[in-house]
């Protein structure tokens, strides 16, 4: 069914809204991090490393100190007498053999030594931030050069400069699933074995709100006060605990409004902690807004990952064993999310959506002097999705298949599933061949000959390029998600908790419809508060992130409005004077066919206490999808046209078309970004960033995607009474493969990697000509 | 230091502020308007597009010694008596926002290039949005809404 149907309107006062968050956010009075305030604040700023690896000397402070309206300095020893020395990363307890990760330290102020451009080295502390900014100007440092790597492959090569003492070889870390043996004797014995290397390129989240933090200080409970961007406050508030030894209890998280999130806003920076420092010793609020430049520079970057895979096929072209050898580029610290994502998500889906009896991987983890890395927006799934796709059409190519038909011939038939993969991961359902046959038909992909030739006769270069793709959502870090949902005695409203965070992706309303259409009443009626500070330490649940907010706490949405009917049936029993079986509930209303009586819900609140929370624990959905893209490349420029971009998506039930359907758009256009322009590139030899700002940092603009058509192939998932299968970024992870796809396809390449800029093409096109 | 006489929504304002001020941290700090937003350091993203005597500019790349004696409109003055401006109104129908934080600079945006250009053809639409970034929606909704705005104010 096409979304657009499906567009819904709410009415809030007299407005018509898509979303119950857009009122405040289209008139100016959404509350983002850098709008918190508190009288008598003081500002930070932080003087950073301008060189990627180096020895500090000596700091000499003393100008910045007499500078007019600077409060106090801080730095290193501060960091140190503090012990805020070690970033929380949520890393596998052992590795390859055995082998437990070595963690590098991560000072939240640098101690004795820089490890990339924008470490941070003191931090100033003054009236305003103005005066801030000027006297980190006035710090002297003697720094003493070390010899830097920003390439993952330099940095593992005996001889290459190494980041930290307690990390030999720059290498915290090798993991491995699958059989290496079976996959290897498989392909000693295959009919054909095709090898492809390919960079998941280094990007940036880039979410339109610059970080920013306003720490508060408690003296009378020795506790903080946190107002800073997160994707959900009790993972910020465990990670604060973390960083800094502190209990959980001494931080309460206080936010409104995110502005993007992407998988940027699940680390606890260090910044944060530094100012908690600054806030204790002088008892007054710190606030710090990010500048972009400090965003390119040490927000954590995503992807980042050299992906190798050997794929092995019989005879008949299907697929006998893969081997992916991926090493995966984290920077100079290990972040929160940044390793465990990429290798636990990859080997979820390491056969893709093909049955494949012999699967091995092996992930290198590895340090450089760049800025670290964590989830992005898929955070793994995109990589080895497109790693995948990217060999089977290579495989393809060599062997002179119409790349539908190889994957036809190998998907993993409907009635395999539950299929259980070589990596011992069990995917609940799927039904690719369906599902592609559709998107091929709505793509007239056979058709796709006549339109190449209408292009060429316009001297255009056109392609088609297709994915199919599979991906994990749901699973989450905490044993359960909880809601607290309860009737206001006084307006009878359902109020709802919730320790998830939207970062835009519309949970108000969407929790709201899930609740609304379990009690029968309007979402109009249903208002959702997410983090509540007093109520979010006592509840159990999982942040936003890996699209498991509508899977989990979504889903709980519907358990928990069914248990407040349960509830409301036993209190209604007494007013009604029955058995509470003989109590029947419909549209907010509890009635019995023994009583005369009915009461609201409303009205029975208003006497009693009608609160209840739901739970419930949810193992990984599979949403799965085959996108179609087609392009037309002008040879004369290497400049590429989207000429159709088709998608067909099971993401089982759907709540709001209307979210989804944004969530596509956006999703798709990232995958675009990354595909066509996005890259942070380090210079090999100084290492320092070439795009550190939106002048070279090529985000993608209106117009570039003109349209998506999305159509749905539904299967509901049975781990949930919904059917719900996460969502919010297969977007990312079906476009990476579709787009390279169709622009290698229009210029007769095997492989050609990101970003396709018009003048890499266009060079490709000249070296094929000569 | 430099005395700053402007008005800001209809309303008149007087501050002291550092030569070197922008106008869109006079906005956001003096005035104490933060639907203004900042998201980069090089005029580049849009979000802190505001109307200086009916022409939208990005405040950031205004001194606010500039800004004296202007009529300044910002996102929290767009909707007349209680009523939505059209372009507020047609982002919220066509879902063209998401995290909603590039959103008022866009709209400002959008509701001064359609002063100038009421009826644009989709290629006039994505060159006026050219000088605004958006990481959530991948613009489509917002091509949607500038064209659903576009009808509804040439009623």
């Amino acid at each position: 069914m096409d979304t657009h149907e499906h567009h819904q309107l709410f009415n809030v006062g007299g407005a018509k809204v898509s979303r119950f968050e857009d009122i405040r956010l289209i008139t100016g009075a959404g509350k983002y991090a850098s709008d918190w305030n508190q009288p008598n604040q003081l500002h930070a700023c932080f003087l950073r490393a301008d060189r990627a690896h180096a020895r500090i000397v000596s700091l000499n402070l003393d100008a910045a100190k007499r500078a007019k309206s600077v409060v106090s300095i801080y730095t290193g020893e501060d960091a140190q007498a503090a012990g805020y020395l070690r970033a929380p990363s949520f890393l596998p307890a052992t590795g390859k053999g055995g082998k437990k990760p070595n963690v590098p330290q991560r000072p939240c102020l640098a101690i004795g030594k820089v490890c990339f451009v924008g470490d941070p080295v003191a931090m100033v502390v003054a009236e305003s931030h103005l005066a801030a900014q000027d006297a980190c100007e006035l710090i002297e440092v003697v720094y003493e050069d070390l010899p830097a790597v920003v390439d993952p492959e330099e940095a593992l090569k005996p001889g290459a400069p190494q980041l930290h003492d307690d990390v030999p070889g720059n290498c915290p870390m090798e993991a491995e699933s699958g059989n290496e043996a079976a996959t290897m004797q498989a392909i000693a014995n295959a009919a054909h074995v095709v090898k492809l290397t390919v960079d998941c390129t280094r990007v940036t989240a880039s979410p339109m709100e610059p970080r920013a933090a306003l720490i508060e200080y408690k003296s009378e409970t020795d506790s903080y006060v946190v107002h800073t961007p997160s994707q959900g406050v009790n993972m910020t508030r465990k990670q604060f605990g973390i960083y800094t030894q502190l209990p959980e209890e001494k931080f309460r998280v206080e936010i409104q409004d995110i502005g993007g999130g992407f998988g940027q806003r699940s680390t606890v920076y260090p910044e944060y902690v530094s100012m908690m420092i600054a806030a204790k010793a002088l008892n007054r609020p710190i606030k710090w807004v990010s500048t972009r430049t400090e965003s390119f520079l040490t927000d954590t970057h995503g992807r980042g990952n050299l992906i190798t895979c050997t794929l092995a096929l019989d005879n008949d072209a299907r697929f006998t064993a893969l081997r992916v050898d991926w090493i995966t580029d984290q920077g100079a610290y290990l972040s929160p999310t940044g390793p465990a994502g990429h290798i636990r998500n990859a080997t979820s889906c390491l056969n893709g959506v093909y049955k494949i009896p012999a699967l091995y991987a092996d992930f290198k983890v590895v340090l450089t002097n760049t800025g670290w890395v964590a989830a992005y927006r898929g955070a793994g799934r995109p990589d080895i999705a497109y790693a995948i796709e990217r060999v089977v059409d290579a495989a393809a190519m060599e062997l002179k298949m119409d790349p539908a038909d190889l994957r036809r011939r190998n998907y993993v038939p409907l009635t395999e599933y539950p299929y259980k993969s070589a990596t011992g991961n069990t995917i609940e359902i799927a039904d690719l061949p369906g599902l592609s046959a559709k998107a091929l038909n709505l793509a007239d992909w056979s058709g796709f000959a006549v339109r190449k030739a209408a292009s060429a006769k316009k001297g255009k270069l056109r392609g088609i390029g297709m994915s199919t793709v599979i991906e994990p959502t749901g699973a989450g870090q905490y044993p359960r998600d909880e809601i607290d949902i309860s009737v206001d005695g006084a307006s009878g409203d359902i109020i709802v908790h919730t320790v998830s965070q939207s970062q835009g992706q519309g949970h108000v309303t969407s929790f709201a419809m899930v609740v609304g259409n379990a009690l029968g009443i309007p979402a109009e009626r249903v208002k959702i508060i997410q983090g509540d500070p007093e109520r979010a330490p006592k509840m159990v649940g999982n942040h936003s992130g890996g699209s498991r907010t509508m899977v989990g706490a979504g889903t709980v949405c519907h358990i928990a409005a069914n248990k407040l009917i349960d509830a409301g049936k036993s209190l209604a029993a007494e007013d009604l004077g029955v058995e509470p079986s003989q109590v029947n509930y419909c549209k907010g209303e509890f009635s019995s066919p023994h009583s005369k009586k009915k009461i609201t819900l409303a009205q029975l609140a208003s006497s009693k206490k009608l609160a209840v929370t739901g739970e419930g624990t949810f193992t990984s959905t599979y949403p799965n999808g085959c996108h179609i893209a087609e392009v037309e490349v002008d040879p004369d420029t290497g400049v590429t046209d989207i000429v159709s971009y088709m998608s067909v998506d099971d993401c089982g039930h759907v709540v709001s078309h209307t979210i989804v359907e944004g969530q596509m758009h956006g999703a798709v256009l990232q995958g675009y970004g990354q595909v066509f322009g996005e890259h942070i590139v380090y210079d090999k030899d100084s290492g320092q960033m070439i795009t550190g700002s939106f002048m070279d940092y090529v985000m993608p603009r209106a117009g570039q995607l003109p349209d998506i058509h999305m159509e749905e192939y539904t299967i509901y998932s049975k781990l949930g009474p919904l059917g719900i299968k996460g969502m919010g970024e297969s977007g990312c992870t079906a476009s990476l493969p579709a787009l390279v796809a169709a622009v290698t396809n229009a210029i007769g390449v095997k492989h050609l990697d990101m970003p396709l800029t018009p003048s890499k093409v266009w060079k490709t096109l000249q070296a094929n000509k000569a | 230091m430099a005395n700053v006489n402007l008005k800001i929504n209809g309303k008149a304002h007087s501050f002291d502020v550092e030569d070197r001020t922008l106008l869109v941290n006079l906005i956001r700090d003096h005035a104490q308007l933060t639907g203004t937003h900042v998201g980069c350091d090089t005029s580049q993203c849009g979000a802190c597009t505001i109307h200086m005597n009916g022409v939208a500019v990005k405040s950031c790349t205004v001194l606010a010694g500039q800004a004296d004696g202007a009529d300044i409109t910002t996102i929290e003055g767009l909707a007349k008596n209680g009523k939505l401006h059209p372009v507020q109104q047609a982002f919220t129908e066509c879902h063209a926002l998401q995290c909603g934080f590039c959103t008022p600079g866009m709209i400002m945006a959008v509701a001064g290039f359609l002063k100038d250009n009421p009826k644009p053809t989709d290629d006039e639409i994505y060159h006026g949005l050219e000088g605004n970034l958006c990481r959530c929606t991948g613009y489509i909704n917002i091509v949607k809404a500038v064209k659903q705005a576009s009808k509804a104010m040439s009623k």
